[in-house]
């Protein structure tokens, strides 16, 4: 348990050494002297090898860390909180180490094992997903499959359990804004404000779009409801 | 021995084990989360965060099934309303209505019907998903539409072939939320959610083994081709909660 935790504790200590050190095995080994009982001298390889595993294993380890921490460093200004806000917190969180995010992510998705594949696709779409995830649990998106709770008093109409993806549509819209702003982010490290523009951008056009599925939802809803009235009506 | 007689074994072990639950009168645990005043408690707010992954991965897809049966039966239920909601003796069985009061309805221990039940299941089970941030089943509305379905089809066949759909899918779901109760024995026992998570399945298990009993009084066993049928419905059922557990 102990173990735990000092590991737990350095990776919290190496994630504001990424900013000068980069996602290497030395921010891991600089961690040691910002403990509360600091070491004299930083984590020999094979200590930081023990603690977080050998080669590129202990890399990753920090990079994981280090978007932890990003995620849970969410933040937005506003009350209730705003989904654009809390993105633009987390374009934000990547700007002092966007030199070495490049070369992170490539870690994350070069494969452990060998593969027929050189690279893992899905990690990126992961990421993308767990950031929407948390932002919109944030917001307070409480989306599930009925539109409103039954009222348990009284004999509810069955009706209103309907079913519908918005946890998911939600979630997939938020992570493909993201996706698109971080890509220009990284992309463009020389225009700092076009990641931001693109990200609201992107977020205003999936609102629009999720209103008009909804609606076309709604219209087709009545018609549905029209035609069954008609049907009665001649006795079907 | 026979899957009937296989059935019917384990459904009296699992009734014993509820009914002895039973007797120790206490407020229900799905109290917490239809109770506004509870609203603010962290057992109902917080989920354990520092699980190993794959614990946390048994909890999401534990709950994410949960929540899809309760969608189906709730289906189930509205399609067999459908078709027998006039029946006098097995309307009032699925939803009793306050409109046409009936002498002969068979009501669980709260005095409510299957169906009431079912919606009190699903509210509580929709407040479970945004608590431990569970990512819902992507085939809600297979499950919709599937449970409506199963329970309309089985309705037209007649009000036994029903109360056998009812009698099929309670066991399997009894079942299941046996074995997620043996599962959930892993998780934190300290952490204030988890103890009440506890008390809900436990709770939803027994209620559903108890609308197994009526189903059973009702003459289940009397359907068409009884034996056939339950073994469709039920392993219809156990791959339905295998897909939700992954989709």
């Amino acid at each position: 348990m102990a173990a735990i935790s000092l590991r737990t504790e350095l990776l919290r200590l190496a994630v504001p050494l990424v900013k000068t050190h980069g996602f290497t095995r030395e921010a891991l080994a600089q961690s040691a002297l910002r403990l509360p009982e600091p070491h004299k001298e930083p984590l020999s390889e094979a200590a930081v090898t023990s603690i977080f595993g050998s080669g590129d294993d202990a890399r990753r380890t920090l990079i994981q860390a280090w978007m932890e921490a990003a995620v849970l460093n969410m933040k937005s200004k506003s009350t209730p909180p705003s989904l654009l806000e809390l993105l633009e917190s987390r374009l934000k969180w990547n700007e002092p180490v966007l030199g070495h995010l490049p070369e992170a992510f490539a870690l994350l998705a070069t494969p452990k094992f060998s593969s027929l594949l050189p690279l893992d696709p899905s990690v990126a779409v992961r990421h993308n997903i767990h950031i929407a995830n948390e932002a919109c649990n944030l917001v307070g998106s409480h989306d599930i499959g009925v539109r409103r709770h039954l009222p348990l008093e009284s004999r509810a109409d069955v009706s209103c359990i309907t079913g519908q993806l918005a946890w998911h549509r939600k979630r997939a819209a938020a992570a493909i804004a993201y996706a698109a702003a971080e890509l220009v982010q990284l992309a463009q490290p020389e225009s700092p404000d076009v990641p931001y523009k693109v990200l609201k951008q992107q977020l205003d056009r999936s609102q629009k779009a999720l209103q008009s599925v909804e609606e076309v939802g709604l219209f087709g809803q009545y018609v549905a409801r029209s035609w069954a009235g008609i049907g009665k009506s001649m006795g079907l | 021995m026979l899957p009937l007689a296989r059935n019917a074994s384990r459904r009296s072990v699992l009734a014993c084990a509820s009914r002895l639950h039973s007797t120790v009168a206490h407020a229900a645990p799905s109290v917490a989360y239809t109770d506004p005043a509870r609203s603010q408690d962290p057992s109902v707010l917080t989920t354990p965060r520092d699980i190993p992954p794959a614990l946390r991965e048994e909890l999401e897809s534990a709950l994410r099934v949960d929540q899809a049966g309760e969608l189906a039966a709730n289906w189930i239920y509205k399609g067999q309303h459908d078709v027998l909601g006039r029946d006098p003796a097995t309307g009032p069985l699925i939803q009793a209505s306050t409109a046409l009061p009936s002498p002969t309805s068979i009501f669980d221990r709260n005095g409510q019907d299957m169906w009431d039940q079912e919606k009190k299941h699903l509210a509580v089970m929709n407040k479970l998903q945004i608590q431990h941030r569970i990512r819902p089943t992507l085939l809600w509305e297979f499950a919709r539409l599937g449970g409506y379905g199963l329970g309309a089809v089985t309705a037209l066949m007649g009000k036994e072939a029903a109360m056998a759909c009812t009698e099929a899918v309670e066991t399997v779901i009894g079942e299941h939320y046996d074995d997620q109760l043996k599962a959930f024995e892993q998780l934190p026992a300290d952490h204030p959610s988890v103890p009440l998570l506890k008390g809900v399945i436990r709770e939803f298990r027994d209620d559903e083994l108890e609308h197994l009993d009526i189903a059973v009084e009702n003459d289940s066993q009397k359907a068409p081709a009884h034996a056939l049928l339950s073994t469709v419905v039920g392993a219809g059922c156990k791959v339905a909660i295998e897909l939700c557990k992954r989709f």
